[in-house]
């Protein structure tokens, strides 16, 4: 049985203009111990698909759709109580900006300890044992446990939080975008720590961000996301053979990835409004090689065994890989 | 005058410009209304005072303890009341706004100077403050102006000061500036017109803690003998024990301070508004 | 810890200077009597060699120079000098005074904050309702009020007309002595009821308005999903929301704490409570100008001390700036 199931998921933001489809029916499937990267521009939808599996949701967002299935059991169907009961224990989050993640006002160690208190009756000496043996785990010092979130680095902080989603040791760790506003050199060790509790404790991982080379790093399977829709979802031939020419655009924007790319390229243009989203394909207005057939919506082809593409010329990926490394091809069209 | 119309979309707001209408008639005209003067004292027909009357055809709200009529001494209180309240917040909001301007716009020492002359002002407790001076000197309504204005300027001073800095700094001042303006101009035809609603919005401020001030004052005694006002009216009906037994001479004063207050509150909380859209998501 | 003391002395000298500026213009004020200040201490049946003595005891024929500098001295010093009518120094009586009147600010201020506090964090968290708009409104109106006129409605009311409290004083005749006895009798609790809830009415705004505003703030923080993320019940949440919303609080109690001195002296006059205030009144009246200088002294310098502790105090309530 899979570990996560979410199915045709949609999510709507009530704005002034109207209501957003933030996400609109994204579906895949997380097995025991794999690492899912999700990955898109920003906006795309990526992170409120994990705030709708983590039911934290703003007040102003709401599930339309579809399904999100923890171990066979639909979230939606539970009450806040069983609800209650199964985060953290069961997902935990690794969060987006460790910066302001951690209540300033109390310890980090108390931070680490409510959640275990939250979940199981446990002796205080024991939940200190257990935090000072995570502090370890992801490289801290267990003494600083008791130092106020402020007296951590940013590195430091966001360590931390990986200590406090492994603390009650979940069957499934969410992280998003978990290396922003670190420095380079921080978001490496930060990316390592994560990729030690998928590949050393065997955690089921789904890993959101906005750069390919991390997923392609840490990733079995990847789902990329535009403008609240899939595109391409697949293994490791998501980036090494891409079908979807948003996909090609995005390896583009990481040389060491780039389909034979010189330079970094980067899509022009801007996502969608995604309150009166265009018909068809959501990429056309900024897709290179769209043509009329995508002003109708684009089937889900699947290309190879695991690995489908929501676009109507998966025929041409051959030609698209070609022309996609040649920064004239990405040039701001002359409209 | 686009700030008036917007203070009649509130409801709130329409009711507190109706109050402050209404009374500024009253202190306009109702001492040409008032059937009595406000020290004057009422006779029955058989030549004897009309003491501590519950209202009558004679003594509308009633008659104090003197035999004064009650309705007759809140319309001449309305005139002091008001009077007070609006040459106080002209003259706090004309101090405090130069203050502020040269502050703001001169900085270095003139900022240096005036602001610690603030800070001390901050630190001056007003009740206590008034009081020693008045009871060391003969009590005026003109006194009272004067000790609310040296109360009252510190606050519109500070603020428009931080308004003028975040103005200066814009684009379009020194590109006057390089364009070889003089301050003076500067002043008067790029911070002014800025600075301007702040300016209502603290005069409009200073007329309700002026009332609020002087009826303080009249109430613990320290006001123009002189002069009928609200707070002398609550001082003499607190004295005579009138809440035990006469409660028209007690509640007219109150509720007519307690209204006009609420009602400049009003005004200013819709005005605040408009100025700092803001506070509309609060 | 650099920054805050430089700061802190910077906030020193200014309060120094504040303070300065007040006595001298209480100095200023004082010699500004109408006649000879010796006048006032001076018994008809005095030889002039006598009266001379005085003077020349108090330091009156001396250059107002000297006079000013030796006030100062004396004012820093807390030495006020004796009252001119009561037999004791205007030191004890200032002290008397003062702790009346902390007798009934201290629980107007608790009640204010802790009832405020609660009454803001929940109008804050459910946002939007009309419970949310009627507490709001209510706080604005209570603010705008004028307080001494709230004081002699619910004295006309509760006194006067039900006859359920007593009208006024600290206690009834032949009441508890000493302060201890005092203040724990239910015969000094009946007699704070009413100027308690006034003070209470109108203080509580602050803490209400303050509260709910930085509550709105905090409830869109990070920090409060993950905690909704880790299976918190919802109250313990709302108590982490309320430690956050609590900081801004800290400094404000201390300026409140100073209004509540300066608008004391009318509730004092309406309740007869023999306070600070109500001392000051009565000193002006009598001409008692010892007792009303130090009066207004000791004021002046609670409130900007109280000042002084709020600039400071947030600087070690919150661990982020320590």
């Amino acid at each position: 049985m899979p570990l996560l199931e979410v199915e045709n998921l949609e999510v709507r933001y009530r704005t002034q203009a109207g209501e957003a489809k933030a996400v609109d029916g994204v579906s895949f499937v997380i097995e025991p111990g794999m690492c899912l990267g999700l990955v898109g521009e920003s906006g795309c939808g990526k992170s409120t698909v994990a705030k709708a599996i983590l039911g934290i949701l703003p007040p102003a967002g709401h599930i339309a759709g579809g399904a999100i299935r923890y171990a066979g059991r639909d979230l939606g169907g539970m009450t806040p109580r069983e609800l209650r009961a199964m985060r953290w224990r069961d997902i935990a989050l690794v969060p987006q900006s460790a910066m302001n993640a951690l209540d300033p006002v109390y310890t980090v160690e108390s931070q680490l300890a409510e959640a275990i208190a939250a979940h199981q009756a446990m002796p205080a000496a024991r939940r200190r044992g257990r935090i000072a043996e995570l502090f370890e785990l992801v490289g801290l010092e267990p003494d600083r446990a008791r130092d106020y979130p402020h007296q951590f680095s940013g590195g430091m902080r966001q360590r931390a939080m990986i200590a406090m989603a492994m603390v009650l040791d979940p069957g499934l760790i969410v992280a998003d975008e978990p290396t922003t506003g670190l420095d380079v050199l921080v978001q490496d060790q930060i990316l390592r720590r994560i990729r030690d509790l998928h590949d050393r404790l065997g955690k089921a991982m789904l890993l959101i961000t906005h750069d390919m080379a991390v997923v392609a790093e840490n990733s079995d399977r990847i789902v990329v996301m535009y403008a609240g829709r899939v595109m391409e979802y697949g293994g490791e031939a998501v980036f090494r053979t891409p079908y979807h020419p948003y996909t090609l655009g995005l390896c583009n924007a990481f040389p060491d990835l780039a389909y034979r790319a010189r330079a970094l390229i980067s899509i022009p243009g801007t996502p969608p409004n995604l309150v009166a989203p265009p018909e068809g394909c959501r990429f056309q207005a900024r897709c290179p090689f769209a043509t009329a057939r995508c002003g109708t919506p684009p089937p889900l082809i699947e290309v190879a065994p695991g690995h489908v593409v929501a676009c109507h010329h998966v025929d041409q990926a051959e030609r698209f890989r070609e022309r996609a490394a040649d920064p004239e091809t990405w040039r701001e069209p002359a409209r | 005058m686009r700030g008036f119309r917007v203070i009649l979309d509130y409801p709130s707001g329409t009711a507190g410009a109706i109050v402050v209408v209404v009374f500024s008639l009253l202190a306009v005209f109702g001492p040409a209304i008032a059937p009595h003067g406000p020290f004057e004292v009422v006779y029955n027909t058989d030549h004897s005072v009309l003491r501590l009357s519950p209202p009558v055809a004679n003594a509308l709200f009633g008659t104090t303890n003197q035999g004064m009529d009650v309705f007759s001494q809140l319309l001449w209180g309305t005139r002091s009341a008001l009077l007070v309240g609006l040459l106080s917040a002209v003259g706090s909001v004309v101090l405090g706004t130069a203050v502020g301007l040269a502050s703001g716009y001169f900085g270095g020492w003139t900022d240096e100077v005036l602001m610690r002359l603030t800070d001390v002002a901050f630190g001056i407790p007003f009740l206590p403050f008034a009081m020693v001076v008045i009871s060391l000197s003969k009590p005026s309504l003109g006194l009272v102006i004067l000790l609310v204005v040296v109360f009252l300027w510190r606050i519109p001073a500070r603020v428009i000061r931080a308004q003028v800095l975040s103005l200066r700094s814009r684009p379009f001042i020194w590109a006057a500036r390089a364009a070889g303006a003089s301050h003076a101009r500067i002043l008067a035809r790029h911070i002014a017109p800025n600075v301007l609603p702040l300016s209502f919005l603290y005069a409009a401020i200073g007329v309700q803690t002026g009332v609020m001030l002087e009826a303080a004052l009249s109430f613990l005694g320290f006001g123009d003998p002189n002069a009928m006002s609200w707070g002398a009216m609550l001082n003499a009906a607190f004295q005579a024990g009138a809440m035990r037994s006469a409660w028209w001479w007690v509640l007219p004063p109150g509720v007519a301070l307690s209204l006009f207050v609420t009602a400049i509150f009003m005004i200013t909380r819709a005005y605040e508004e408009l100025l700092n859209p803001r506070l509309r998501a609060i | 810890m650099s920054r805050l003391a430089h700061a802190f002395s910077r906030r020193l000298l200014l309060l120094a200077l504040t303070m300065w500026c007040i006595l001298t213009i209480l100095f200023a004020l004082f010699r500004l009597l109408p006649g000879d200040p010796a006048a006032i201490f001076v018994d008809n049946n005095m030889s002039i060699e006598m009266i001379e003595h005085q003077k020349q005891l108090w330091g009156l024929n001396d250059p107002w120079w000297v006079q000013y500098i030796r006030y100062i001295a004396n004012m820093a010093l807390f030495r006020f000098g004796d009252s001119f009518f009561q037999n004791q120094t205007v030191a004890a009586i200032l002290l008397e005074k003062i702790t009346n009147t902390c007798a009934m600010i201290f629980p107007a201020l608790v009640i204010s904050v802790v009832l405020g506090t609660i009454i803001g964090a929940f109008a804050g968290w459910r946002r939007g309702g009309r419970l949310e708009q009627a507490t709001v409104t209510t706080a604005l109106i209570l603010h705008s009020a004028p307080s001494f006129f709230v004081g002699i409605l619910v004295l006309m009311v509760f006194s006067y007309q039900l006859r359920w409290l007593p009208p006024g004083g600290m206690t009834s005749p032949g009441g508890p002595e000493g302060f201890w006895d005092l203040i724990t009798s239910a015969d000094y609790l009946r007699h704070l009821i009413l100027p308690c809830m006034v003070l209470v009415s109108r203080e509580i705004t602050g803490p209400v308005l303050l509260v709910r505003s930085s509550m709105l703030e905090i409830k869109g923080a990070d920090f409060i999903d993950i905690l909704r993320a880790k299976g918190l019940p919802e109250w313990r949440i709302l108590v982490h929301a309320t430690r956050n919303a609590l900081l801004p609080l800290v400094t404000y109690i201390a300026v409140m704490t100073g209004l509540l001195l300066q608008g004391q002296v009318l509730l004092e006059i309406i309740f007869a409570w023999p306070g600070l205030g109500r001392e000051l009144v009565t000193a002006l009246a009598d001409l008692d100008y010892q007792v009303a200088q130090g009066a207004v002294y000791v004021m002046a310098l609670t409130i900007l001390l109280l000042n002084l502790v709020a600039d400071m105090l947030y600087g070690f309530i919150d661990p982020r700036s320590r």
